[in-house]
């Protein structure tokens, strides 16, 4: 007997993993701005218990049984929301969202303990934090499109207030320029979501997928929903938001928002625009591949030369989800798989990333430029290994979670486009240079500052959170399969539609 | 034709709203009458009380004859229900009356509920305003004002339309103008006198035209030759003639309508007036202005073309492309739309002054409303009725806001707002509320509306509109975050908390959750809106 047939029924698991943060911003609200301890417990706990239930479904999710309508979709709700409008209330769970939710539990877990620290507002700070999270849940486990747009604003919003009000390095600055980015690509998804209304009659993703659309509609249409996604993913030329976002934000923020925030990008366009447009996407796809080598190189390339340690882990951000999006653009199943699998491993790992650089290192040193930092590693040796533990991931060092990813994208992008993979191949020496080269700068060699010998020790919440991720990082890195077989069986759908309708 | 007694019943509310007008003046009379400090305190308050509790209760009467109230039978027993999330029965006390003079349809329901709800907030902003010369007639202004609105938004013909406009506009004039003393004020009156007669005097125009057209055709034997269903067999009889001369009539009343209109509602390029007067009136009589008078300025509108112009060789299309051609008033009004939100939201980028942008914000909303308006179909009419009632919802906290600040704070710039987010939590969620729902985003009820709207006039075939109109979301959002910067990110000059008082609070509070809830069920306006539109004569 599966786990999922031994779960009491009738339970709206999937709901409840996005009520409860939701309850608990409300609750915080109403917390009177001295009982910052109790808002940051009250933060934990809920970020905890969502993580769990989280937890929970995914062990609970029988990969082998079929689902609603068809669809390998389990735990759905349906409630109806604007029956006239074909808009409902539709959440459901696959194995492409159910290692995404997983992920999002993961980091605001571990988010909600980097956190600790904050003293200015903290009532508005963990409010903001939480309803980001709702935002991000809610996307993942949304299968109705008008819904899924909902949540999806509700997750970049929160980013703007963050960012302005906690953040460092011209906060308000990168806070505009990011919000204002994300909301052009949230406008061409409108206009792409008012055309499939209007010609499908409703906003169900499932029954979208079950109709195909004419060919020049999906050609038309494909751009405006695929870009408006990969805006969000950092796909170049619409990236310059991301790294200039990531170096303002505070540290749990920078680590949703490259953790889970920049998957939303990928995981919308991945079901939005590949699930229900196949023809639009191999219309398309091809030149998209080679722009997104432009992500992959050029972001690498950047990130050599940066001197903010920020910045380095932001434009590696560019270059990872370039990797994505290429994988999406290469349409096999392999490379799909590589995808979504890459999508968590690179969550997790730029997580641990901002949690060093983020908290660790700048809310110490008070300076991220990689000149004036170095010899860390005799002043916080923990910092130095979960670094390197999330650096060897990036490089795609077997036995991390990045190895198995790139692999298997590269695998799926050299079936594909055999030119196009070769290029992007590149970008593995490159990364491991400039990883190496900061980890070098910043953390060996002798130390710069003699200041840097009376910094405060790490706190337990910082080598909690830094612990955890890295465990991650290394289990998923020996045991891929936990998550690669979800994910096989998310993909397997998109990838059969994308074969069967081909060359209409 | 003539008054019938039965008729009067249907009036309830009209005449409600007229007698505490006479009331309020009256009863300042009464009161102690003096230009002392204590005096005028005391004249301001019973002034307001009598108004509020006269609207309060014109807005129950409303309710129960819109039939949102009902009888729900139980077994044996008898319950009367509150229904206000349920449709409008169609029975109950509709009609035309007055010769058709005085349409009572769900339309003029909804538009009643908003003008009397949009009055009473107002009244309630203005409690902590200075008591001034002779407070009772600043209230009985107002609610001649409100009975003019429903006017306009009741009017089924031409004459009565035409009077509706007038007894809305001359006490918003006095009202812009209140402060007499302050050359600001002034100039917002004199402005908003001078434009105002401007347009009623365009609007006259057109509807003499529209007169004209009518006795020519000789349709007077059975109807009245003013009523809005004449106008319509008469232009319809017009176009059916493409080389007589009474086309070229017809096209021009109608014209003249929208031009006069255009200028009430403040449409580019017919907008001059409106940051100007917006800025300088009252910020109590700013929320009132830019919300009650626009909605029944677009009320009156919807219904003028919708019952007289409807018919498609009139209307044409706004699409482009083949096999449907450009044309007809939907692709003027689609022209419009579009140069009034391109307009409105890039005048609104440079200001400094809150209360300024958001009167660009309110032109660049008409514009976006005005999607909803390049057909005729359902989700149309729709959209265009549930954006004007959320627009309204959300303008009503916006400007609301600032009248409190500018209580406290003595000002509206930008500067004054400033820290407002340390100085007052709950005052500052309500106004990044109100401003996020103008901007567009889920799941408040300014997002639903603009989404609405656009997936209407996308149906109606303006494709191109609605990628305009989306581009132009993204400018808008530019100027509603400095709202956000402003009343979070800038310091405070002083941490001293801001009062609110216990009435602006509590109306503020209750329009932020309506704008949740029309955001998150917009289902249950949509039977009541649906309703309207049906009996209007929409398809």
């Amino acid at each position: 007997m599966h786990l999922i047939e031994s779960l009491p029924a009738g339970i709206p698991y999937l709901s409840l993993i996005w009520l409860v943060p939701l309850l608990g911003a409300l609750v915080i609200m109403f917390l009177p701005k001295e009982q910052k301890q109790a808002m940051r417990i009250i933060s934990a706990v809920v970020a905890t218990i969502s993580f769990g239930l989280g937890l929970l479904v995914f062990f609970a999710y029988d990969p082998n049984a079929a689902g609603y309508m068809g669809t390998k979709m389990q735990f759905v709700e349906k409630l109806d929301w604007v029956p006239q409008l074909g808009m409902s209330y539709l959440v459901g769970a696959d194995g492409i969202s159910l290692p995404l939710i997983v992920l999002n539990g993961l980091v605001i877990f571990t988010g909600t303990f980097i956190s600790w620290n904050i003293e200015d507002r903290v009532k508005e700070y963990f409010v903001l934090l939480l309803l980001l999270v709702v935002g991000v849940y809610g996307v993942f486990m949304a299968l109705d499109l008008f819904l899924m747009f909902v949540f999806y604003e509700l997750a970049v919003l929160p980013m703007y207030l963050l960012i302005g009000i906690w953040g460092s390095t011209r906060k308000e600055y990168g806070a505009m320029k990011l919000t204002i980015y994300l909301m052009v690509g949230s406008a061409a998804l409108m206009i792409g979501m008012v055309a499939i209304y209007v010609v499908g009659g409703t906003f169900n993703m499932v029954e979208l997928s079950q109709r195909v659309f004419s060919l020049e509609f999906q050609k038309i249409f494909f751009l405006p929903v695929f870009v408006g996604f990969a805006v969000l993913a950092g796909m170049f030329p619409f990236h310059t938001w991301s790294p200039t976002g990531h170096v303002a934000a505070p540290t749990a923020v920078s680590m949703l928002h490259a953790g889970v925030l920049m998957k939303l990008g990928a995981y919308g366009a991945l079901r939005a625009a590949l699930w229900l447009m196949p023809n639009g996407a191999q219309f398309w796809l091809p030149g998209i591949a080679v722009m997104t080598l432009m992500n992959v190189v050029y972001g690498a390339s950047i990130a050599m030369v940066q001197k903010d340690f920020k910045y380095v882990i932001g434009y590696s951000s560019v270059s990872h989800m370039g990797l994505v999006m290429l994988a999406l653009a290469s349409m096999n199943e392999t490379a799909l798989n590589g995808a979504v699998m890459q999508m968590f491993a690179h969550g997790v790992m730029t997580a641990l990333f901002f949690a060093v650089v983020g908290r660790m290192v700048y809310e110490r040193t008070h300076t991220r430029q990689l000149p004036e930092l170095g010899g860390l590693m005799k002043v916080m040796p923990f910092a130095f290994v979960v670094f390197i533990i999330a650096s060897l991931s990036s490089m795609g060092m077997p036995g991390t979670a990045g190895f198995m990813a790139e692999f298997t994208i590269f695998t799926g992008v050299m079936n594909q486009y055999p030119l196009v993979a070769v290029v992007a191949a590149l970008s593995i020496p490159i990364t491991a240079a400039y990883v190496l080269r900061v980890g070098y700068m910043a953390f060996m060699g002798e130390v710069k500052d003699p200041h840097y010998h009376d910094l405060p020790p790490l706190t337990w919440q910082e080598k909690f959170s830094g612990t955890v991720l890295a465990i991650v990082v290394i289990g998923v890195g020996l045991f891929p399969s936990i998550i690669m077989d979800y994910i096989a069986t998310g993909v397997q759908p998109i990838a059969q539609r994308m074969i069967d309708l081909a060359g209409r | 034709m003539n008054f019938q007694i039965a008729d009067f019943t249907r009036l309830i509310p009209e005449f409600l709203i007229l007698a505490i007008a006479a009331l309020v003046l009256l009863g300042d009379v009464l009161t102690r009458w003096s230009k002392g400090k204590e005096s005028l305190a005391e004249r301001t308050g019973e002034a307001i009380a009598m108004t509020l509790m006269g609207l309060g209760l014109a807005f129950v009467m409303v309710l129960i004859q819109g039939g949102f109230f009902s009888w729900v039978q139980i077994g044996d027993w008898k319950f009367y229900n509150f229904s206000i999330f349920q449709n409008l029965r169609t029975s109950g006390l509709d009609g035309s009356i007055l010769g058709g003079a005085f349409v009572v349809d769900p339309l003029t329901h909804i538009g009643r509920l908003i003008f009397i709800g949009a009055a009473f907030v107002t009244v309630v902003l203005t409690g902590k305003a200075k008591p001034s010369n002779n407070p009772a007639e600043f209230y009985a202004l107002i609610l001649f004002a409100t009975l003019g609105m429903i006017f306009m938004t009741a009017g089924g013909e031409l004459i009565m339309i035409y009077l509706g406009v007038e007894l809305t506009s001359i006490p918003l004039y006095v009202l812009a103008g209140y402060f007499r003393r302050d050359p600001v004020s002034t100039e917002a009156g004199a402005k908003y006198y001078i434009f105002g007669a401007l347009s009623s005097a365009i609007l006259l125009f057109g509807m003499s035209l529209l007169l004209g057209l009518t006795l020519m055709n000789g349709q007077t034997m059975n109807a009245t030759p003013t009523s809005l269903s004449s106008v319509k067999t008469a232009v319809e009889l017009a176009f059916a003639n493409p080389e007589g001369p009474s086309q070229g009539v017809a096209i021009l009343g109608l014209l003249f309508i929208l031009a006069g209109m255009a200028y009430k509602v403040a449409i580019v390029p017919f907008h001059a007036w409106s940051p100007d007067v917006y800025q300088g009136a009252p910020t109590s009589m700013t929320a009132f202005i830019s919300t009650a008078s626009k909605t029944a300025g677009f009320f009156l509108l919807y219904r003028v073309l919708v019952t007289s112009f409807d018919a498609p060789s009139i209307m044409g299309t706004a699409a482009i492309g083949v096999p449907t051609s450009f044309g007809g008033w939907t692709s003027l009004v689609a022209i419009l739309a579009s140069v009034t939100m391109l307009v409105g939201n890039l005048a609104a980028l440079p200001q400094t002054n809150a209360k300024r942008m958001l009167a660009y914000s309110s032109i660049a909303q008409a514009g976006f409303l005005m999607l909803g308006l390049v057909g005729t179909q359902r989700d149309s009419s729709v959209s265009f009725l549930m954006y004007l009632v959320a627009y309204t919802v959300t303008n009503l906290v916006a400007f609301g806001i600032l009248a409190v600040v500018e209580d406290n704070v003595g000002g509206t710039d930008f500067s004054n707002l400033n820290g407002l987010g340390r100085r007052s939590p709950g005052l500052t969620l309500l106004l990044t509320v109100a401003v996020l729902s103008l901007a567009g985003i889920p799941p408040l009820s300014g997002f639903f509306v603009k989404f609405y709207v656009f997936i209407a006039a996308w149906q109606e075939g303006a494709k191109w509109l609605v990628i305009f109109a989306v581009s132009n979301t993204v400018i808008s959002l530019y100027y509603y975050l400095r709202f956000l910067k402003a009343v979070y990110f800038a310091p405070a000059e002083t941490e001293e908390p801001i009062k609110v008082g216990f009435g602006p609070g509590i109306v503020m509070t209750a329009l932020t959750l309506l704008i949740f809830g029309l955001g998150i069920v917009p289902t249950w306006l949509y039977g009541v809106l649906e309703q309207a539109t049906i009996r209007i004569g929409a398809r």
